[in-house]
């Protein structure tokens, strides 16, 4: 087992070198394209001179760090012209109703107290379901878990089907369809 | 003669207060065992607060009902001041 390993990390070291190139490529990628849209912003009039000098020069300043690697640079000129809206924000993807509703009730179906089969958008948890109230702050509980935010006591209470959590969640995060 | 139009199984207003106090300390209490950092203590511990109220979810009693959600509060005083001591 001992050479195995070995031999993986042997591996990996051979692979490391070409993973430094990718990720020098990748940044000047990101450079260019920051380059780009402040370019773009700035200059009403989109001409291909500034396009093409840019990665150009970062090209050739970077290209000793890439060992001459042709093709990174190759596909930055080429993506440079696609790429004209940049999201500099980290956020989630946005939610729709559908994807919450599953969640949901994938949520609900990972709880052992309840029957996947018995399980629909409309069962409400203490009539249908025979759950009682404790299980019901469990199940919000994990809700809150799920997307993120904090559920209030006084609205938790009053969500008994899956379908209202669905509303509530909606509501909250203002998702419209 | 008045006809109450309440159905059989309401509770008084001091009932209903007192599920509001039950149900809250219990999302309190999970709220805090969220926190606990291993999974295996935060499993048992979220068990074992399960298993003490559904244990008592039959009491009728209103001061045993009033005693146990003290006890329920100070073990929830215990678990806050015990994260807070280990940096949680």
């Amino acid at each position: 087992m001992e050479d195995s390993v070995s031999r993986m990390r042997s591996g990996s070291l051979v692979h490391c070198g070409s993973g430094l190139r990718n990720m020098a490529a990748r940044i000047i990628a990101r450079c260019v394209r920051s380059l780009n849209h402040r370019a773009v912003c700035f200059n009403s009039i989109n001409t291909a001179a500034t396009l093409t000098a840019a990665p150009l020069t970062h090209g050739r300043t970077f290209s000793q760090l890439t060992n001459g690697h042709k093709s990174p640079l190759a596909q930055i000129s080429g993506s440079s012209f696609q790429v004209f809206q940049w999201r500099q924000y980290g956020d989630l993807p946005p939610l729709t109703l559908e994807t919450i509703h599953d969640r949901v009730l994938y949520v609900l179906k990972l709880y052992d107290k309840i029957t996947p089969e018995k399980l629909q958008a409309t069962s409400h948890f203490m009539k249908d379901l025979g759950l009682d109230s404790l299980d019901q702050v469990e199940i919000i509980m994990a809700m809150e878990d799920e997307f993120g935010f904090e559920i209030p006591d006084a609205d938790a209470e009053k969500l008994m089907t899956p379908q209202e959590i669905v509303q509530y969640i909606a509501d909250k995060k203002d998702v419209y369809e | 003669m008045a006809v109450s139009r309440l159905p059989p199984a309401a509770l008084s207003l001091k009932q209903f207060l007192q599920r509001q106090k039950v149900l809250g300390v219990y999302r309190d209490l999970l709220r805090s065992i969220r926190k606990i950092p291993i999974e295996s203590d935060r499993r048992y511990l979220r068990d074992w607060a399960r298993e003490e109220f559904k244990r008592n979810k039959s009491e009728t009693d209103q001061d045993v009902i009033r005693m146990m959600i003290t006890q329920a509060h100070n073990h929830l005083e215990d678990l806050r001041r015990s994260l807070a001591l280990a940096g949680c």
